[in-house]
């Protein structure tokens, strides 16, 4: 292309001028108002179900053991955690059936990390989706934290059954009903916490690194396989621990699960203010960024 | 034309001076040079490449009524694809504005969809991100694996297709929608003979119901064939807008000249197919409401 120099635009041009009746076209791009804009992913519930399903099928292929690493991982994880933490370092001790404790733990966190790793990937693996079809793009990170839903089913059977099997055994009570309760606020928060990291990431995506540190740093910091009663003496740190979403997620599935207790009502409140909080906050961020995806 | 062609037909797409830029990597010497020293030595360290400004398009208008079939033709990186995204609603220039009766949908080459799943699966998929109900999806599904026409092949995934197989189906898929307003890149190139009888019969099918195509292409005579109207575009700029034949014909001929390495005879034509075009300026009545300052002065 550098044979020729001429810019296109010559001097002697004229100018033909269209005058268009505006009000029969309306601009391509655009970002809709917020309420538009929700009413527009929802209108796409149906891709959004579909493409989740049909991403969960085709995500395990080329492993040779498939969805069974879904529930392996964690077991695994937990394994790791009960060696180092339960049978070296004695941080099992005071904790009451450590074995449901940690398989509780590392099942439930995983998923949120998860969730966390799909969101801000959702953009960049979506780039060929973006290019082809207009869409809402906020259908990406919601596809990707759905897709974590469906194939968590399964695991969280099998993390139910675990819980049943390992000694000395859970104490079954009315409580486990309020089980279903705490997943549906983690996957509220969930699909906020999506949201909030695809638009960063997709612009910048270094932040996957980043977002594996700070990760590993929540995931100590949540009580997966100590309990924080040992190290902690200070009522003040402790309150501030409780203000962590995942930690009172575990916290409330293992009172209702494992130990028979009813949660405490200031519990709930912590973890739906994060929920919806995060959910909202998270789709508000979105959709200020909704005209630039396209160009990434 | 002015406000005398009350009877035109009607505008289906609308583009006022559209901006487009990029950021890429690049490998240039001579940019590398031009940096201070430490940015070089930071670039080093973590393997960075200096980045150059690309413009993609620099200030293009261009009015589409029902039944025209646009076609655009330029070199490869003369703003073609993206002046067909823009269009799409895809990418948002920098400045400037597209507007459209209907949304538009877009055939482009490297729409991959899903690799890993069937086509079938993808036929699906596409329909519902083009905001189709689960049951006009499952109608719109043997219409289009009729134009789409590779038989069984519907059922293996779509990265077991040859390229041909794949434009066949991402062709089925967009017109599925039945789209008023459809933009298609360079998808008819990879199709058989066959294949491309269908879908120029789809194409004018299209026009005579009072839609408008827009058809990318950097081989000249498939625009002579199939559009009644062409724009060149080069560097970003549209260089002359007019009756397919003709513009087909003048960048068939300063093509040629380019290729054979004629650089002068190449720039003289090019200077004549400039001054014969005609800068279009859009001007929107009642005043717009939806006009937006350009993006930078917003932030």
């Amino acid at each position: 292309m550098s044979t020729t120099t001429t810019d296109a635009v010559a001097p002697t041009r004229s100018t033909r001028t269209e005058v268009i009746d505006g009000a029969t076209l309306g601009p391509v791009t655009r970002r809709p108002a917020l309420s538009d804009y929700f009413s527009l992913v929802w209108g796409r519930r149906h891709f959004i179900f579909a493409d989740a399903r049909a991403r969960m099928l085709s995500g395990t292929r080329g492993t040779l053991l498939g969805t069974a690493w879904l529930v392996l991982r964690p077991v695994l994880d937990a394994a790791v955690y009960l060696v180092v933490f339960g049978l070296v370092l004695h941080a099992s001790r005071g904790i009451e059936n450590f074995l449901g404790y940690l398989v509780i733990g590392t099942f439930m966190f995983q998923f949120t990390i998860r969730c966390l790793n799909a969101g801000a990937q959702s953009l960049i693996s979506g780039k060929a989706l973006m290019k082809s079809f207009a869409f809402p793009r906020a259908a990406l990170p919601i596809t990707a934290v759905l897709r974590e839903v469906l194939s968590y089913g399964p695991v969280l059977c099998a993390m139910v059954v675990l819980v049943l099997v390992l000694p000395p055994g859970p104490v079954l009570s009315w409580r486990w009903l309020l089980v279903p309760g705490v997943l549906v606020l983690q996957v509220v928060f969930c699909f906020g916490l999506a949201l909030l990291v695809a638009r960063p990431t997709a612009r910048v995506p270094d932040l996957q690194h980043v977002i594996t540190f700070v990760s590993r740093f929540w995931f100590y910091g949540s009580a997966v396989f100590f309990s924080f009663d040992r190290f902690i003496e200070l009522p003040t740190i402790l309150r501030v621990i409780e203000l962590n979403p995942m930690f009172q997620v575990l916290d409330i599935t293992r009172d209702c699960l494992l130990y028979g207790v009813t949660p405490q009502v200031s519990s709930w409140l912590v973890l739906a203010a994060w929920a919806v909080g995060t959910a909202s906050l998270g789709f508000v961020f979105f959709w200020r960024g909704e005209e630039r995806y396209g160009s990434l | 034309m002015g406000p005398s062609d009350l009877f035109a037909p009607a505008v289906h797409v609308a583009v006022d001076d559209v901006h487009v830029h990029y950021r890429t990597p690049s490998t240039d010497a001579a940019l590398r040079r031009g940096m201070p020293r430490w940015q070089r030595g930071l670039n080093r360290v973590v393997g960075r490449e200096p980045t150059a400004v690309v413009r993609a398009l620099a200030g293009v208008s261009l009015v589409a009524r029902a039944g025209d079939a646009v076609g655009i033709v330029g070199l490869n990186g003369s703003g073609k694809s993206t002046l067909l995204r823009v269009i799409a609603g895809l990418e948002t220039p920098h400045r400037g504005q597209v507007r459209a009766r209907s949304m538009p949908i877009l055939l482009g080459v490297n729409a991959a969809m899903l690799p890993e799943l069937s086509g079938e699966q993808n036929v699906r998929l596409g329909c519902l991100a083009m905001g189709m109900t689960p049951a006009e999806a499952d109608a719109a599904y043997p219409v289009a694996l009729e134009v789409a026409g590779i038989g069984s092949s519907i059922h293996r995934p779509m990265k077991t297709y040859s390229s041909g197989m794949g434009a066949r189906l991402k062709f089925a898929i967009a017109t599925a929608a039945d789209p008023q307003i459809l933009l298609i890149d360079e998808a008819l190139a990879t199709g058989d003979a066959a294949f491309r009888e269908r879908s120029e019969e789809r194409m004018d099918l299209l026009r005579k119901s009072a839609g408008c195509v827009f058809l990318v292409s950097h081989a000249a005579k498939t625009i002579e064939e199939t559009c009644t109207r062409a724009i060149w575009l080069h560097r970003g700029h549209v260089v002359i807008d007019g009756p397919a034949f003709d513009v087909a014909q003048m960048y068939r001929w300063w093509a040629w000249n380019l290729a054979k390495g004629e650089t002068a005879t190449a720039a003289s034509l090019l200077k004549d197919a400039c001054e014969q075009g005609a800068d279009t300026r859009v001007v929107f009545s009642p005043a717009d409401e939806f006009s937006a300052p350009p993006r930078h002065a917003r932030a």
